[in-house]
């Protein structure tokens, strides 16, 4: 077991002097990602090679060491938050686009790259990277990796994992390997699909092999205020059920609109109880048809009012209130929590009231803007974390958030992940035996619980008293 | 009748014994599948009832082969399990929510009827085209998708929820009944072509997409072009009888995009029949290469029925039969080019010294601690992954 100081020197004769942190300072910035908690950290590490970074998880794994990936910490799930004493292995650096393929549609890319970054360079190949989550002008492709990141348009273009085809990653025995590949259905298991989405416990992402979308030649945005919630809900099923794919449909109740027309002024209705931000994209004669369509729904629905995109720059203020939610939200309390849970698209406005009534219940201030079309809602509690009581009221609210959308039938999270944020509620979908399988594939990645281990699964979802070796079976 | 007696399988001696006959006998299909031969055959009612084959099996050695409608019965190498495992009494579709486009069926429901009773809606899982007697269980163990993957991608994204009775005999639920789910392990992709490798897939939730009401197949000359000049078709096909592009979409969007198009119109989608030769090979390559991959084929074998999917980078075609090493040159040319050549279908016997899948990917050790994991005792479809795991 190496003593502190010969670890950070054991690091340094790695990457260098300059690439190995360990004053307070910067163990107190790298201690938290966007949520609310915070662990210790040993040192801070910014490789920029695969090769870097296996020799410093095999370091740290010989001094006992966990070793935690971090891209830009946009996270809001804790996964990039240490448990114990470890070391943060920062992939910022390593942030080229190392090989764009037109003819193929992919680009192998560095971890550290910034997810907008990756589709502003390829604007000009009519190709982009389709998944764009709220945070997408600072969150790393690494990170999008990590947590499986869904965006506006994963309703029509899925989230992360249906726009990774390879991954090369260094696994917890310090080895370098690549899983998927540049060809369809490569052989063997798709590791590839269970490494998206293990927020770093199956390996540190070092390279990563995208597939690029073919950015639509016509694209419809409207913006609908409605005088209810429910009708705007009801709008979103009856879009759904229609047939119609929009490329995305995102609500926002009147609180939420308040703040972000007083923080962008996009002349969002601010008198609309719900507002929808509905876009179409694809051949220049369907999307016309299309938000005609979508207009007709929302007429049906009782809207007050419609406002199609008259041109790309109008588009981009509609987009621009949207994604500045979380900014606005900052004029009215210092602190957010901003939850994340999916539930059946028909049963909306039921989990909706219910959400709302737990807030009127706690007394705390709820805003909600989400991926309605998806049916993942995230309901955002705007605090004062200096108040005391007022984070434990905040968290007991989510919980029973929680509850009520995993009881109409969802999930626990849509696409910020588990971390260590829902790691104890995961009982409340899976059962013993499907967390068992569940930690018996994370074993067979890392056996000794080296990279960011306490993530995802409680304590105890590993059932010891079964399962003889292969070699006990013969 | 199942006879006691023992069995010499893989390496392990097992015994078939009294316990382990009345177990089966309780199970024994109402049906044999030909491809079973006299390997006894037995089809639980529930995913329970699988765990419980699996867990008696583990603890006796016995090796339990799995089997849905043998469609691709020969993928991965042909088994020789000492009982059949049968999704045949599992068949029931047993949730369509038809407003929020998810269905959750069990794992042997024919892919056919599946598809019929989803048409009636106006719906599709995008299950493969002319599935034959495919169940839906086979098609998410092989991991098979259909033509129409250019434009809304192989089958694995499509599936939301898995139930599996696990080759150390518990059932596992994975995923969820929602259309965007990041809760746990993956567990339900990864099982998505795992070729049981796992366990038996008893029941999955695959999520839907409304089919579109415009739908027409172009004729064209040129698929490469046809491909960069078209916003996501549905498919660009090319195949020993020339190349279509098909498309979908608003009646009005098809037929502007026909019209660009410039070839020959023909309203719906007819699909290529399935290439129904003896042998049967998928070349895998980065979609690139794809057209080198046509030529390349084309070149060695002019007679063989081919269907290039362009886009995707795969193209299938068959041969009656072959020298086994104008095989292994087209999987030297595959795997040269970064890709693989997997042999879909051959008689037992017909190409020997070829191996089903081609060279194991890099990352064999993890693929085998990953196997390990789920079947521990080595029992499920032994020897159906690459590397003879």
């Amino acid at each position: 077991m190496l003593q502190a100081m010969d670890l950070i020197a054991e690091l340094e004769g790695v990457v260098g002097s300059d690439r190995v942190r360990a004053h307070p300072l910067d163990r107190r910035v790298f201690a938290k990602d966007s949520g609310v908690k915070t662990g210790p950290v040993a040192a801070v590490v910014f490789p920029e090679s695969a090769e870097e970074t296996a020799r410093c998880v095999r370091i740290a794994r010989n001094a006992g060491v966990p070793v935690v990936p971090r891209g830009a910490g946009t996270g809001l799930a804790g996964g990039a938050v240490p448990i114990e004493p470890s070391v943060l292995m920062v992939m910022t650096r390593m942030n080229r686009i190392v090989e764009v393929d037109e003819v193929s549609r992919s680009a192998w890319v560095g971890p550290g790259l910034i997810n907008l970054d990756l589709s502003r360079d390829l604007a000009s190949t009519g190709l982009h990277f389709a998944p764009d989550p709220s945070s997408q002008q600072s969150c790393t492709i690494g990170g999008n990796v990590g947590t499986n990141a869904g965006g506006p348009h994963c309703l029509a273009e899925g989230t992360t994992v249906a726009h990774i085809l390879a991954i090369e990653m260094v696994t917890a025995e310090g080895d370098v390997v690549v899983v998927g590949g540049d060809h369809p259905d490569p052989v063997g298991l798709d590791l590839r699909a269970v490494v998206v989405g293990s927020e770093g416990t199956m390996g540190i992402v070092t390279r990563v092999l995208v597939k690029l979308t073919e950015t639509p030649p016509a694209v419809r945005t409207l913006l609908i205020g409605f005088p209810t919630v429910e009708d705007a809900a009801a709008t979103v099923s009856d879009v759904i059920a229609s047939g119609l794919v929009p490329a995305a449909l995102e609500m926002m109740d009147q609180a939420m609109v308040c703040a972000v027309e007083n923080f962008v002024h996009a002349g969002y209705p601010t008198d609309a109880a719900a507002v929808l931000l509905a876009e179409v994209a694809g051949h220049g004669v369907g999307v016309a048809a299309e938000a005609d369509m979508i207009a007709r729904i929302a007429a049906g629905n009782h809207a007050s009012t419609v406002r199609l995109a008259k041109d790309e720059t109008e588009r981009a203020l509609l987009w621009k209130g949207r994604k500045s939610a979380f900014g606005a939200i900052a004029q009215s309390a210092p602190d957010y929590y901003l939850h994340d849970t999916v539930v059946p698209r028909t049963r909306l406005v039921e989990v909706l009231s219910k959400i709302y009534e737990i807030g009127e219940r706690y007394g705390i201030s709820l805003l909600n803007v989400f991926h309605a079309g998806d049916g993942n809602l995230h309901p955002l509690v705007s605090f004062d974390s200096a108040v005391p009581g007022e984070l434990d009221r905040v968290l007991a609210a989510a919980e029973e958030m929680v509850r009520v959308s995993i009881e109409a039938g969802g999930s626990l999270s849509g696409e910020h992940g588990i971390g260590m944020e829902k790691r104890d509620l995961m009982g409340l979908v899976f059962g013993p035996d499907d967390l068992d399988a569940q930690a018996r594939l994370r074993e067979a990645f890392d056996a000794d619980g080296v990279l960011n281990p306490g993530k995802i699964l409680p304590e105890g979802s590993r059932c010891f008293d079964r399962a003889p070796t292969i070699g006990a079976a013969s | 009748m199942l006879r006691p007696g023992t069995h010499h399988r893989g390496g392990f001696v097992t015994t078939l014994d009294a316990a382990t006959l009345r177990l089966l006998e309780r199970l024994r299909p109402e049906s044999l599948p030909p491809e079973t031969g006299d390997v006894p055959v037995v089809a639980p009612r529930r995913i329970e009832e699988a765990a419980e084959v699996l867990a008696f099996a583990g603890d006796r050695g016995i090796v339990v082969g799995f089997i849905g409608g043998a469609s691709r019965f020969d993928l991965g190498g042909r088994l020789e399990p000492d009982v059949w495992l049968s999704t045949s009494a599992m068949n029931r579709i047993v949730d369509h929510q038809v407003e929020d486009l998810t269905l959750v069926v069990q794992a042997g429901a024919s892919v056919a009827d599946v598809e019929a009773l989803l048409a009636d809606h106006g719906q599709s899982a995008i299950l493969p085209e002319a599935p034959g007697s495919a169940t839906v269980g086979g098609v998410v163990a092989t991991g098979a998708s259909g033509y129409r993957r250019l434009r809304y991608g192989p089958t694995r994204d499509r599936v939301l929820e898995v139930v599996l009775a696990t080759g150390y005999g518990k059932v596992v639920r994975a995923g969820g009944r929602v259309v965007k789910n990041v809760t746990g392990y993956d567990l339900s992709r990864l099982a998505v072509g795992s070729m049981g490798a796992l366990g038996l897939i008893g029941e999955v939730c695959l999520k839907l997409w409304p089919i579109p009401r415009g739908a027409a197949t172009v004729r064209i000359d040129d698929p490469e072009g046809a491909l960069a000049e078209t916003y996501r078709p549905l498919a660009v096909l090319e195949t020993e009888g020339g190349a279509a592009v098909y498309l979908t979409g608003t009646p009005e969007q098809v037929a502007a995009q026909s019209d660009e198009l410039g070839g020959v119109a023909e309203p719906g989608h007819r699909w290529p029949d399935p290439i129904d030769t003896a042998m049967r090979f998928s070349v895998r390559v980065a979609p690139r290469h794809l057209a080198g991959a046509v030529r390349m084929i084309l070149t060695a074998f002019p007679e063989a029925p081919l269907r290039a999917q362009h886009g995707v980078g795969e193209l299938t075609f068959g041969l009656e039969t072959c020298d086994p090493e104008d095989v292994v040159a087209v999987r030297h040319w595959a795997e040269g080019h970064g890709g693989a050549m997997v042999v879909l279908a051959a008689p037992p016997g017909s190409l020997p010294g070829v191996d089903p899948w081609g060279t194991p990917p890099v990352a064999h050790g993890l693929q085998v601690r990953v196997k390990e994991a789920f079947d521990p005792h080595r029992i499920c479809n032994p020897g159906k992954l690459p590397g003879g795991l």
